[in-house]
């Protein structure tokens, strides 16, 4: 079971490059969907406009109601636009028949929709059966592919779905939607219905797989956290099907383009960027101006792969108000401070004129309420309160 | 019956083994025709109402009337048409088991989880895959126990079907009564109950050979 920490992608948006290149852009262009006639009808895409490069993880997060599943479900055509296009490196989907387009997309969705009544082999071959590959070439890619989602072939080809645990289904369905080596993988809130420890394991193994085989995922969930671990980039919608900011989760956190995407993406942003962030973002004091190791308050060691967020826990944990950091062969490489957490944070955010990272609060005004209703204006929010903000 | 007679006379039934045999034939030939025939007509309408489900009332209510037709006034109706043939005694039979094979096809298909049918349409399944790689394996269970229902309730119907000539085991229940004579009247009641408990362990048999996904659930 392989694990990556966030370090390994660090704040940066651009898909790491390599033997890879096979997925597919996708874009919407000025995409509305509406339902119902006339004066009745409801937007649940409103006018949205958006670029998912190539290779790209891209993760679509928002309220229920916001209209993400839409989104994601007009990709394959399930849902047909009312307006706009969405085009698949170029290509509008509409001018494409709508089954042999559907049979080069992925599709995993939360309840799994795997086929009850056929073995896992089966339902793994799916779509290379749909298109006719041969039945050699489909039992060996079969077993390649329960390989890949970190299932033992010999073991699990010839259960029924029923017979798996919900962990082990999930991963039938990622398996059955890369079976074809789709272009773009769509995954419905994949994850939801597992328990948290087997999500983060899932969630590390999409992040492995997406890696690996560089395949354009577009993902949708509810879940703030799950969208900043995952995403190249993060689409935040807001009811109404409008998008609210897209950008990668380190901009995301550090410069929220409005209240309401402020407010969604949780309180304790700056602690959430500190997850993006590693050791080796942060500026170290040399460790001679620091009170040295004794046997009483002994430094915590952290490497320079280590999340600022889990450096600042142990940190806070020490009696030293620091940590030493050190190399892979144990040699110390500096002192970490809080002052110097503070410092990379503050760097992330980039911009000294944007909202203070330290700006954790919200106005006194909203933060003793209950959350306001998301006007529909909520209009970008350069000045933030800064209530709470460190001096 | 005479006084003093036995209940069943088993010299009586080892010199009539053949005619027996051949009843029980005929009553399997007629069951399995009007089974099969019902079937038949069935899927079709079944299809089409999990799809429009506005019309599973109307369909199900002519089935039900069909259902609640005695047989003898059905057999009434028909016999100046059809006469006294294989034809009167098949059509009265497959209209009662129409009402079963309908619901129960009907639910098998509006059954199939929509996570299932959704997932299958998005990997691109035509409908017409989705229909019989899909849905209707998926609707075998409630399938087959409508055929069960059917099947049990048609070899109940079948021993009627002597009154018009078209034989089955009804004939010795007939031919007994008619002549004060318990022993065909007892091998007639006695076969056709067994045969209905054959046929529908039969059936048993045939769906968890047919659906090893469903075992231990169904």
């Amino acid at each position: 079971m392989s694990f990556s920490p966030a370090s390994e992608r660090g704040t940066s948006s651009a898909p790491v490059s390599g033997a890879r290149g096979h997925g597919a852009a996708v874009e919407f262009r000025h995409v509305t969907k509406r339902y119902g006639a006339g004066a009745d009808a409801v937007a649940v895409v409103d006018n949205l406009s958006l670029v998912v490069g190539a290779g790209e993880l891209c993760v679509l997060v928002g309220p229920s109601g916001c209209g993400k599943t839409t989104t994601l479900r007009m990709v394959n055509r399930l849902v047909e636009p009312t307006e706009g296009q969405v085009l698949i490196d170029g290509r509008d989907v509409a001018t494409e028949d709508a089954t042999a387009l559907r049979r080069r997309i992925g599709y995993v969705i939360q309840q799994t929709g795997l086929f009850p009544h056929q073995t896992v082999a089966q339902n793994v071959a799916t779509v290379p059966r749909l298109l006719g590959w041969p039945a050699a070439r489909i039992t060996e890619r079969v077993d390649e592919l329960l390989a890949l989602v970190g299932l033992d072939p010999g073991r699990v080809r010839q259960r029924y779905p029923a017979e798996l645990s919900g962990g082990e289904r999930q991963r039938v369905g990622v398996a059955r939607a890369m079976a074809a080596e789709p272009v773009v993988l769509l995954m419905d809130e994949p994850f939801g219905a597992v328990d948290p420890i087997v999500r983060e394991r899932l969630q590390d193994e999409l992040q492995r797989l997406h890696r690996t085989l560089g395949t354009t995922i577009i993902f949708v969930t509810h879940d703030v956290d799950e969208a900043i671990k995952l995403g190249d980039r993060v689409a935040v919608f807001q009811v109404g099907g409008r998008l609210a900011q897209y950008a990668p989760p380190a901009e995301l956190l550090a410069r929220p383009a409005s209240k309401f995407v402020a407010r969604f993406v949780g309180s304790d942003r700056a602690l959430k960027l500190l997850t993006l962030l590693t050791v080796a973002d942060a500026p170290l004091r040399d460790a001679s101006t620091v009170p040295g190791d004794t046997p009483d308050a002994p430094l915590v060691a952290l490497d320079r792969t280590t999340t600022l967020n889990d450096a600042l826990s142990a940190i806070l944990g020490s009696a030293v108000g620091a940590a030493v950091v050190v190399d892979e062969a144990g040699r110390q490489q500096g002192i970490l401070t809080l002052d110097a957490i503070g410092t990379a944070l503050r760097a992330a955010t980039g911009d000294s004129h944007a909202a203070p990272v330290g700006a954790v609060c919200e106005p006194l005004s909203e933060a003793g309420g209950r959350l306001p209703r998301d006007a529909p204006g909520d209009a970008p929010n350069p000045a933030s309160p800064t209530v709470g903000s460190k001096p | 019956m005479t006084p003093g007679e036995p209940l069943i006379s088993w010299d009586w039934i080892f010199s009539h083994l053949g005619d027996i045999g051949q009843r029980v034939g005929e009553h399997l030939v007629l069951t399995g025709l009007a089974v099969a025939i019902g079937l038949l007509l069935s899927v079709g309408p079944a299809i089409w109402i999990a799809r429009h489900p506005r019309y599973y009332g109307p369909v199900l209510g002519f089935a039900g009337v069909l259902y609640t037709i005695p047989s003898l006034a059905l057999f009434a109706v028909l016999v100046p048409i059809t006469g006294l043939s294989l034809l009167t005694a098949v059509i009265g039979l497959v209209s009662y088991t129409l009402l079963f094979l309908i619901r129960n096809i009907v639910e098998g298909l509006t059954g199939v989880p929509a996570d299932v049918r959704d997932a299958a349409l998005g990997m691109g399944y035509t409908s017409r895959q989705l229909l019989w790689q899909v849905e209707l394996p998926l609707a075998l269970p409630a399938i087959v126990a409508g055929l069960r229902i059917a099947t049990v309730s048609t070899i109940g119907l079948t021993t009627v079907t002597a009154l018009i000539g078209q034989g089955g085991l009804g004939y010795f229940i007939l031919d007994g009564l008619q002549r004060f004579f318990s022993t065909p009247l007892i091998v007639g009641a006695v076969l056709s109950v067994a045969l209905a408990v054959v046929a529908d362990g039969a059936l048993v048999l045939v769906q968890r050979w047919a659906m090893p996904w469903a075992r231990g659930s169904a």
